[in-house]
């Protein structure tokens, strides 16, 4: 098991909410541009990946004869990538624009949470390390 | 450096916010200006303003490149990219008592809807508290950042 484990999904995480600001930023600065649309991570695909790496899911694994055949089903998902989705369908305005402020300064507050409560984690993780490497005597 | 990009773009929102402000303040002062322009010996009313606004690096060589290679670094800020006039008719008013009426007595008036401009500041400021609250928010989380492993 690897000792750093959590704290590698937690800085993924990290990176996950920090894109995701800056593309709630994007669509705010933009609330008043034509033809600009809405963009968004999409979370939903990252929870499958990671589930799938955590073995909650079954995984399909193809069988291969020489580790340098190309893989078969999902490859190692450790350099997954968070997938941007642009809500292209929908038209909020006139000019084709769809940023819909309400929706993105809800956004905006629970990205800003959802991260502080990740960097707490993470504290919480480190001073756990710390605690294990002073045995225990603080 | 990623790590500010994210409130440049905000800051490129209150830049295009305040500009959009400006253009509307002028518009507001001239709406009752005859003598914007003088044009082969006749003066011509002010005409009203209006900003395009467009994502930045709307073609250029990174947006291209990036949206070739799968780059995840597509977030984009707003820039006003031109100010251009309101095609709009002028407002002909009768008074044949001022200097630059015609010799029918009309005085043409600038273009400018007061109403409109006034719609317009609201939404101005607006975005602009918008983008505030997002920097201020952003803000918030590099800060946090700094506290990781403290």
């Amino acid at each position: 098991m690897n000792l750093f484990n959590s704290i590698q999904s937690l800085e993924r995480a990290l990176d996950v909410s920090s894109l995701r600001q800056r593309l709630i930023t994007s669509n705010i600065a933009n609330v008043e541009t034509p033809g600009y649309k809405t963009k968004d991570v999409s979370f939903a695909e990252i929870l499958k990946k990671e589930q799938i790496k955590n073995g909650d899911e079954f995984e399909f694994q193809g069988y291969r004869t020489n580790p340098k055949h190309i893989q078969i089903g999902s490859a190692s998902t450790n350099t997954y990538q968070p997938k941007i989705i642009m809500e292209n369908r929908t038209s909020l305005l006139n000019n084709e624009n769809n940023v819909d402020i309400d929706y993105e300064m809800t956004k905006l507050a629970e990205n800003n949470i959802w991260y502080n409560t990740l960097t707490q984690m993470a504290n919480k993780e480190f001073s756990m390390l710390r605690y294990v490497i002073s045995e225990g005597r603080r | 450096m990623k790590l500010f990009s994210t409130m440049d773009i905000s800051a490129s929102a209150l830049t295009a916010q305040r500009l959009r402000m400006d253009v509307i303040s002028s518009n507001i002062a001239n709406a009752e200006t005859t003598r914007g322009q003088y044009v082969d010996g006749k003066w011509i009313p002010y005409t009203r303003k209006m900003i395009v606004m467009e994502p930045t690096s709307e073609d250029s060589f990174q947006r291209v490149l990036s949206r070739y290679s799968n780059d995840l670094s597509v977030a984009e800020g707003v820039r006003v990219s031109k100010i251009v006039n309101d095609p709009t008719p002028y407002k002909r008013v009768y008074q044949p008592n001022h200097p630059d009426a015609d010799e029918n007595g009309f005085v043409l008036y600038p273009n400018v809807d007061i109403l409109k401009e006034m719609v317009d500041m609201i939404s101005a400021t607006r975005a602009y508290e918008a983008n505030v609250t997002a920097i201020n928010s952003t803000k918030s989380m590099l800060t946090k950042a700094l506290e990781i492993g403290r």
